[in-house]
């Protein structure tokens, strides 16, 4: 149960973005109204067996990262190296290019929120970080040798498990960082990022941890990336920049892109005690799951339960929603009637970073947390990027007996959706993600008064 | 083929493991211990014996890599073990 009085801040973050050097460059992308989505050479040279061919993608020199291939497969991914010696050689050992995006943005988020050696080596400190992982090109290779090769086991090398296993990331931070708390992964689909920063929050709030190092990542993978072009929901026949477009009428799926978000969190008043800057305070976190039996299918009852658990208290009442929007025909319908369900016609804005960047999976709660930060820093609303046109009829559902929500159009709601990033007193962002499996994540974070 | 150029192919092997110092690599003997002087991580022991496999066209026995010693003997004894089993 939460310790009265226990407030939790956030005093660091750090991260791995699309065509960005940094978090810096990132915020400045991302304020310009810039799109992050680009073609991508490697789906381009399957573009035969592919419907999409765009994502907001991170290749490893990007990252100064230099791939050393095994001598046995050409393209199996043996280690790789720091070109900038950031990451010790042991820790890149064991790491997949997730875990090292996890391990370098854990890395600035710690830099960042100033903790000492003995902090971040603490008891007190822990790690929850979780991807989404649908697939990579370590487990694709490993099984070709050993099923249709007829190879040993150890062609696969020693390190597949370390490598691949679900809470890899949160366990290479750990190592690389020292740190003696909780390690730990939270998946929940494309909640996870969310899903691990509002569990990071409840230890803190709860006692269990003073410090956590908190977020959510999807590494580059082509394999992920063919999962979902084969369920037909990828985003088609636009632009890379105009690919990713929620609520616009013409939206036919998202862009599947790659990217890693992580932050500090520590318990306020130690923050405060030692003159940490507060990036925001975290409100509350609330999460549930649709229960109508549906894997797919957003919930507009799941949805209302979960604007109903996060605004217990009503004055947390948010000044912008960065919805989860991930430019499909049904769920941006149903959030963007559940948001105003939630919250009324007007005296909000809503903002929707996957217009610039796509959707990152495991990693989008994360990363989209960071632009709340980002938009509470510089009082600055994000835009629906693309949203050029909002239907002016009804939604079929709307038209069902049976439908309770809103009745007008999505056009309607066109004020609430800015095409461009502006200036606005922000105190208050509300942070939706929702997964397969029809599971809920909402965060509400304020600006530190 | 030669010990010596078996021996000369393993540290070429070694040279491709980052966490292994190259300094070290300088002055590499049959008595060098894999672990005890090169600290190497005992995870990779199993990835240097794969490569072995693939440079020298074998394939170990898996009781042999299970009974295996942590010395460049060892390993350069363990390929010409396997290659006298190639040629029977």
């Amino acid at each position: 149960m939460p310790v009265q009085g226990r407030k939790v801040a956030v005093v660091g973050m750090g991260g791995v973005f699309p065509t960005c050097s940094g978090l810096q460059d990132f915020n400045d992308k991302l304020f310009s109204n810039q799109s992050l989505i680009r073609e991508w050479d490697k789906a381009i040279a399957y573009q035969k067996q592919l419907r999409s061919v765009v994502s907001g993608y991170i290749a490893e020199d990007e990252m100064d990262l230099e791939v050393v291939t095994a001598p046995f497969a050409e393209s199996y991914p043996e280690t790789y190296i720091d070109k900038l010696g950031r990451i010790p050689d042991a820790n890149l050992s064991t790491a997949d290019l997730g875990s090292i995006w996890a391990m370098l943005g854990a890395r600035d988020a710690v830099n960042m929120a100033g903790w000492s050696e003995g902090e971040v080596q603490s008891g007190q400190t822990g790690v929850v970080v979780g991807s989404g992982g649908s697939g990579n090109l370590i487990l694709r290779v490993a099984w070709h040798h050993f099923f249709e090769e007829g190879r040993k086991s150890r062609i696969a090398g020693s390190h597949t498990v370390d490598r691949t296993m679900f809470y890899r990331e949160a366990a290479n931070i750990s190592c690389f960082l020292k740190t003696k708390g909780v390690c730990e992964a939270i998946g929940s689909a494309c909640a996870t990022g969310l899903g691990n920063i509002g569990y990071a929050y409840r230890l803190i709030k709860f006692g269990v941890q003073d410090r956590v190092i908190a977020g959510g990542l999807e590494g580059t993978s082509l394999e992920t990336f063919i999962g979902f072009d084969a369920m037909q929901v990828l985003s088609k026949g636009f632009s890379p920049g105009e690919s990713s477009r929620p609520f616009d009428m013409n939206r036919n799926g998202f862009v599947c892109s790659f990217g890693c978000g992580i932050v500090a969190l520590e318990e306020y008043e130690m923050a405060k005690a030692r003159g940490a800057k507060i990036l925001g305070v975290i409100d509350e976190y609330f999460n549930n799951s649709d229960g109508d039996g549906d894997m797919f299918y957003p919930s507009f009852e799941g949805q209302q339960r979960l604007w109903k658990g996060l605004m217990t208290d009503q004055g947390l009442r948010p000044d912008v929603v960065k919805v989860h929007g991930t430019s499909t025909p049904a769920g941006d319908a149903v959030e963007l009637l559940s948001v105003v369900d939630a919250l009324g016609e007007e005296g909000y804005h809503i903002s929707a970073p996957k217009s610039q960047f796509g959707h990152m999976l495991g990693g989008a709660g994360a990363v989209e947390f960071i632009t709340a930060l980002l938009m509470l820093e510089n009082q600055r609303v994000l835009p629906c990027l693309n949203s050029n046109t909002l239907n002016p009829e009804p939604e079929a559902f709307q038209k069902d007996t049976k439908w309770l929500g809103p009745d007008k159009p999505l056009a309607a709601y066109r004020d609430l959706l800015p095409l461009q990033s502006f200036s606005k007193e922000i105190n208050r962002v509300a942070c939706l993600n929702y997964g397969f499996g029809g599971t809920n994540s909402a965060i509400s974070v304020s600006k530190d008064n | 083929m030669e010990r010596q150029e078996i021996v000369d192919g393993l540290v070429d092997i070694l040279k491709t493991v980052r966490t292994i110092d190259p300094e070290k690599l300088k002055h590499i003997t049959e008595d060098t211990d894999l672990r005890a002087d090169l600290n190497t991580p005992s995870t990779e022991l199993i990835n240097i014996a794969a490569k072995a496999e693939h440079k020298f066209g074998v394939e170990f026995d898996d009781d042999d890599i299970d009974d295996l010693g942590s010395k460049i003997k060892n390993v350069v004894d363990l390929v010409l073990k396997a290659k006298a089993r190639q040629n029977e």
